[in-house]
């Protein structure tokens, strides 16, 4: 053998060792993060039994389903239509681990876009994963991209038209909350959609809330955007909320702005369709360096001059905005929502136990609710 | 059917260019071979 095939040899002994590495690395993001469900939670589902054309899909996902004894209203919680907006998604898995529903219906989906969470915006440097300490051992969540994974959905069209005829750029073809009212024989995004669609006929749904974030210098942060149908409903959560004095404001969903969750849910389905943002500074294009820390205690100083030279649409000090006072934000209103619902349909009572107080999750984090790893 | 196209086409690639890094007898040719061999291997295992 000669001293060229000996250096080969070795060289290709590192090109496989280089593939592992990084194969291994790269498919953990397909690694689905564990959720231990509270025990009276009553049934599991999938979307695809919503809709089967998304069943053996990246796009089918967990539906939590609890039921209480007397009937009531019936609530739909979505996290994750952004997987790179972690208080929702955080939101979500608090709840499904956490609640008792005493009287009528909450219907929660951690991962409405599940494809999403299964890749990372490319060039943006952001971690794979954050992880959350509960009272014993940390627990990892993954931290995903806007978009429908493009392995998934491929190519994007150069002009997207979507279901309710909106006109958008390409890539927003694979953006669940530009999709809605979703296709039956469309995208995987539209299909998802649509299987949303369904869920909220299906189970005939009161109320269905939407849980994003976006960032600081987004005009429509620390808001509640409601469709038509739910004005009454979402100035008295307004009113609620700013009498606990949780600083928030109102956004009608446009009539001409098509394909999102607060306008065709509205619009198709007999529900109050209510979408709700938090200001999350890892989203943000202001930020510095990307990373887990950012995504939890929410600190940036690019984001503190910004505040200082009044470009952001929130107060933004030293302290941030952490997860914990985001997701605290988004329990707040839910529970306001609730509460309004009661108020102006009686018979839609929904009684929800052992939700963690927003104060609490503010002041002893979000991982002090979570249950500990298995 | 595309899929299987797809992979007889990068399989082909990977052939040739492995074979090239054996021939190859300057270590700096064979390193770039190798760096661009990572990633037809990937494609190739479809890991994506």
């Amino acid at each position: 053998m000669k001293r060229h095939h000996i250096t080969a040899l070795l060289l290709l002994l590192l090109a496989a060792l280089i593939c592992y590495y990084s194969g291994r690395n790269f498919l953990k993001m397909h690694e689905e993060e564990a959720v231990y469900p509270s025990s009276h939670l009553t049934t599991k589902k999938r979307l695809s039994d919503y809709f089967p054309g998304l069943k053996n899909s990246p796009g089918d996902s967990s539906v939590y389903i609890f039921e209480g004894q007397k009937e009531g209203g019936t609530l739909l919680i979505l996290g994750g239509t952004h997987p790179n907006e972690p208080a929702g998604f955080i939101t979500a898995i608090l709840l499904v681990e956490n609640i008792e529903v005493k009287q009528g219906r909450v219907i929660i989906v951690p991962r409405a876009n599940n494809s999403g969470f299964m890749h990372s915006d490319p060039q943006e440097g952001n971690p794979q994963r954050y992880s959350l300490g509960t009272p014993s051992g940390s627990r990892w969540f993954r931290y995903g991209s806007r978009l429908t994974n493009p392995i998934h959905q491929w190519p994007d069209p150069v002009l997207y038209v979507n279901p309710a005829g909106q006109k958008l750029s390409g890539t927003e073809s694979r953006n669940l909350n530009r999709s809605y009212p979703g296709r039956k024989h469309g995208s995987l995004t539209e299909k998802i959609a649509y299987a949303i669609m369904r869920l909220i006929d299906e189970e005939k749904t009161d109320l269905a809330v939407d849980l994003h974030e976006a960032a600081p210098e987004y005009p429509v942060i620390n808001a509640i955007v409601f469709h038509e149908n739910s004005a009454e409903l979402a100035v008295i959560t307004l009113m609620t909320l700013q009498m606990e004095g949780v600083d928030i404001r109102l956004e009608a969903s446009p009539r001409n702005l098509r394909g999102l969750s607060h306008r065709e849910w509205g619009d198709f389905s007999k529900t109050h369709a209510i979408l709700l943002e938090t200001a999350n500074t890892s989203h943000g294009r202001l930020k510095g360096k990307p990373s887990a820390t950012l995504i939890i205690n929410g600190k940036d100083k690019n984001y503190q001059k910004a505040a200082q030279l009044g470009r952001l649409f929130v107060p933004f000090d030293e302290d941030g905005i952490p997860l914990k006072q985001r997701v605290s934000r988004h329990l707040a209103s839910l529970r306001a929502l609730v509460s309004g619902l009661y108020e102006l349909y009686p018979d839609l009572l929904i009684q929800i136990q052992n939700v963690p107080s927003p104060t609490d999750v503010e002041q002893a984090g979000v991982g002090a609710f979570l249950r500990p790893p298995k | 059917m595309i899929q299987i196209i797809y992979h007889f086409i990068v399989l082909y690639l990977t052939i040739h260019l492995i074979w090239f890094i054996i021939r190859e007898k300057k270590f700096w040719n064979q390193l770039s071979g190798v760096i661009v061999l990572v990633m037809f291997l990937l494609r190739l295992l479809l890991i994506k």
